[in-house]
């Protein structure tokens, strides 16, 4: 076991990313990107998704630094496959498996909360450093501090100011699940309340992107390069990871509750689905495409994601029938495999220009 | 046209029992008793259920609930032939080739009116996400109430009783729905009947190790899976009864599922559900007798008939497929001793993540104690692409490597 690295890995946006800062540890997400060779294949079908073929990929080649332990949520059967690859790929890193419940009621916040406190007895025990509520709580502060300000970043930047694109905001989100969130938060609020003198060049269409994983900051300079601004995202490599409503803490009450349900409460990804209401995560994405005044929606999903692959034709039936521009895109994490379809996206936004 | 299938299977296999009484043999059975579930399953007037495979469906026979799970049809229809037609109407209604072909077909027949409607619906978080997925996509397809059971990775005490209270809660919900309360006597000699019916597969399945085994692949075929369905009923014992005295008979004869076994095979997950030759041809040409299938196993305690849940519970988190996979290449490395297995058969049903998705580490597992795995690549349920003497040559292959 490599005692010295500070950093836990992750690779879902349910992860409690407080838990592992307040244990004295620094998130790491080992995302799908770089060009490490392809070997998953050698123990994993290829039909599995290719975030967690491309995650496992990059752990056969070591291109990325020593991990303390690698955190797996329950979140889809690839990825259960990916925490059962890892131990043989990485064996001297400790593999931690957090269950995540599908559906949302008190006994699945009440399993969870168990679940998150193990978690963090754990990181607890490999520090050698007890874990108080009150460091709990200050992560959690500091998180939400940070998705507040990644919220307002986003605001600034669909005011018309210039940062960079929309690419640049992919680059903080990639930054904040990769490195300490202090620096960081100082940064982007430095550069929120700088004046911007300049708009982004051109007319762009507004546009509102959903889907699973897409790191590569360059996928949203290519759609720009399409004409469409995406305004607003539900990414579990955006907004989704960095978007927890604001807890209200409630000091007397168990953190770990607050906690699951805080996260059980966020915007959820497929795999996560309320029985009373199948609708719901369609409902929800009408309702965020016209809350960011979107003209049309872009859905990316992963090839092989059988939480999206199941539930995309009410998606599309839905839009249909709510008249909202729709384009649905298939791909691998790759800008490669997202400039084959230049072609339909910049046919879907010359249709909404 | 699949209510007309299974009345016909019924009454066929009926009066063959008619005219021969003593030639019941243990697939007869089987086929008769899950042929009365088809029947049940759509005809008006029982109450429906379509679940997941994790749901303890003994509980929802006490309750007077016909339950089955609905990868079952999309089995039945590969079967029958007649998977292909559903499964081009799913992926005209958008779902992709890349989902597994049982849920495809199961979403086709739905969409083309062959489902019957359930009265409510159970969906279950194992074995897959797009098991749990395809049941909600029923839920919305028919508008029927949905329930979802989230089993536990594993069998902590917190996950037990997590399971537990969600069992209960399952309950109220299938009362509200059936508008009938519980009838705790009639749950309680329902366990018993689960428990006898625990025991005689024990003891079938320890005759079925016995070297030359009793089984084969057309015995073996779909058991584990399936007997679930039965769970809880006389017909569960009965038909495990006369597995095991069939096997008992042809133990003490000498009698062997496969005449002069030569090899012994174990079966991984799922079987190819449309006609195929390879089964018969491993077993006529090679002598090569698939002895177990993966899911040919008790994996879990007796149930308490005084306090369920919990048993229940336990033997859901049990489920082979469910957990780390080092859990299901522990259970398939002791498959492999306790039947003497010389070579494994693993039908990469494509479109499966959770279960063919970790091939090569299950490959692995199977290599330490000794047992080569053939890995083949196959839909199980979508027959348009089956190339059969492609997977004939990989199979000869393999069967002469092992011999």
């Amino acid at each position: 076991m490599n005692n010295k690295s500070r950093l836990i890995g992750f690779t879902c946006a349910y992860t409690p990313l407080a838990i592992i800062k307040a244990a004295g540890y620094i998130p790491y997400r080992v995302l799908p990107v770089g060009e490490a060779p392809d070997l998953a294949g050698s123990l994993l079908h290829d039909n599995l998704c290719p975030h967690v073929k491309r995650v496992l990929d990059r752990a056969f080649a070591k291109d990325f630094p020593d991990l303390a332990g690698m955190v797996f949520v329950n979140s889809c059967d690839s990825m259960r496959r990916l925490a059962d690859a890892w131990q043989i790929v990485r064996p001297d890193e400790q593999v931690i498996r957090l269950d995540l419940p599908a559906t949302v009621d008190d006994d699945s916040v009440f399993f969870f909360a168990k679940e998150i406190e193990t978690f963090a007895n754990t990181l607890s025990d490999m520090n050698g450093q007890p874990l108080g509520q009150e460091q709990i709580r200050s992560a959690i502060v500091l998180y939400d501090e940070l998705s507040a300000t990644m919220k307002r970043l986003k605001a600034v930047t669909n005011s018309g100011a210039n940062i960079g694109g929309r690419s640049a905001i992919q680059k903080f989100y990639n930054r904040a699940s990769t490195e300490p969130v202090e620096h960081l938060i100082e940064e982007l609020k430095q550069i929120i309340e700088e004046p911007k003198s300049t708009k982004l060049d051109g007319e762009y269409v507004p546009v509102f992107l959903f889907g699973n994983v897409l790191p590569d900051p360059e996928a949203f300079s290519f759609f720009e390069s399409c004409g469409a601004l995406i305004v607003e995202d539900d990414l579990c490599t955006g907004s989704r990871l960095f978007n927890s409503t604001e807890m209200d803490l409630d000091w007397a009450k168990d953190i770990f509750i607050q906690l699951a349900r805080n996260i059980l409460s966020q915007p959820p990804c497929a795999r996560t689905f309320d029985p009373k209401n199948p609708d719901k995560m369609v409902q929800d994405l009408l309702y965020k495409a016209k809350r960011c005044k979107a003209k049309g929606v872009i859905g990316y999903t992963l090839k092989f994601c059988d939480p999206y692959l199941a539930r995309l034709p009410a998606v599309r039936e839905a839009f249909r029938k709510a008249g909202v521009p729709l384009l649905l895109l298939e791909g691998d994490c790759t800008l490669r495999s997202i400039g084959q379809h230049q072609t339909r996206i910049e046919a879907f936004i010359e249709m909404m220009g | 046209m699949m209510k007309k299938y299974f009345e016909e299977l019924v009454s066929g296999i009926e009066t063959k029992l008619q005219e021969d009484p003593e030639n019941k043999s243990p697939r007869k059975a089987f086929a008769l008793e899950i042929a009365k579930i088809g029947t049940r399953l759509y005809s008006d007037t029982n109450q429906k259920c379509w679940c997941g495979i994790a749901t303890p469906f003994d509980l929802l026979s006490a309750m007077g609930v016909t339950s089955c799970f609905v990868e079952f049809v999309g089995g039945m229809l590969a079967s029958t032939e007649t998977a292909g037609n559903f499964i081009e109407t799913a992926e005209h209604a958008g779902f992709p080739s890349d989902a597994c072909g049982y849920h495809r077909a199961v979403m086709g027949a739905a969409f083309d009116g062959i489902m019957p409607a359930p009265d409510f619906l159970i969906g279950t978080t194992c074995p897959c996400s797009g098991g749990l997925a395809v049941v909600e996509n029923l839920s919305r397809h028919f508008k029927k109430d949905l329930f979802v059971l989230n089993i536990p990775q594993q069998a902590s005490e917190e996950g037990v009783r997590y399971l537990t209270n969600q069992i209960r809660q399952m309950v109220k919900f299938i009362s509200d729905h059936t508008g009938e309360p519980l009838d705790e006597n009639r749950l309680r000699d329902t366990i018993k009947l689960t428990n006898q019916t625990r025991q005689l597969m024990n003891e079938m399945y320890r005759l079925a190790q016995q070297v030359p085994s009793p089984a084969n692949g057309h015995l073996m075929g779909n058991l584990g899976i399936v007997l679930p369905l039965v769970f809880g009923t006389k017909a569960g014992v009965e038909i495990c009864q006369i597995f095991k005295d069939t096997f008992a008979s042809h133990v003490k004869e000498k009698i062997s599922g496969v005449p002069d076994e030569k090899l012994r095979i174990l079966w991984i997950q799922n079987r190819i559900q449309f006609k195929n030759p390879i089964v018969e041809m491993m077993e006529k040409e090679y002598g090569a007798s698939i002895v177990s299938d993966e899911l040919n196993t008790v994996t879990w305690d007796p149930i308490d008939p005084e306090d369920p849940y919990p048993g229940m519970a336990r033997r859901a988190i049990s489920f082979p497929l469910n957990g780390p996979i080092n859990v299901r290449i522990k259970h398939l490395q002791k498959l492999a001793q306790e039947y003497n297995i010389d070579g494994a058969v693993n039908p990469c049903n494509w479109g499966c993540r959770q279960g063919t998705g970790a091939r090569g580490m299950i490959a692995n597992g199977l290599k330490e104690v000794g047992v080569p795995v053939l890995n083949l690549e196959v839909d199980c349920v979508d027959s348009r692409n089956f190339s059969e003497g492609q997977l004939r040559t990989r199979v000869e292959a393999f069967i002469e490597m092992l011999s």
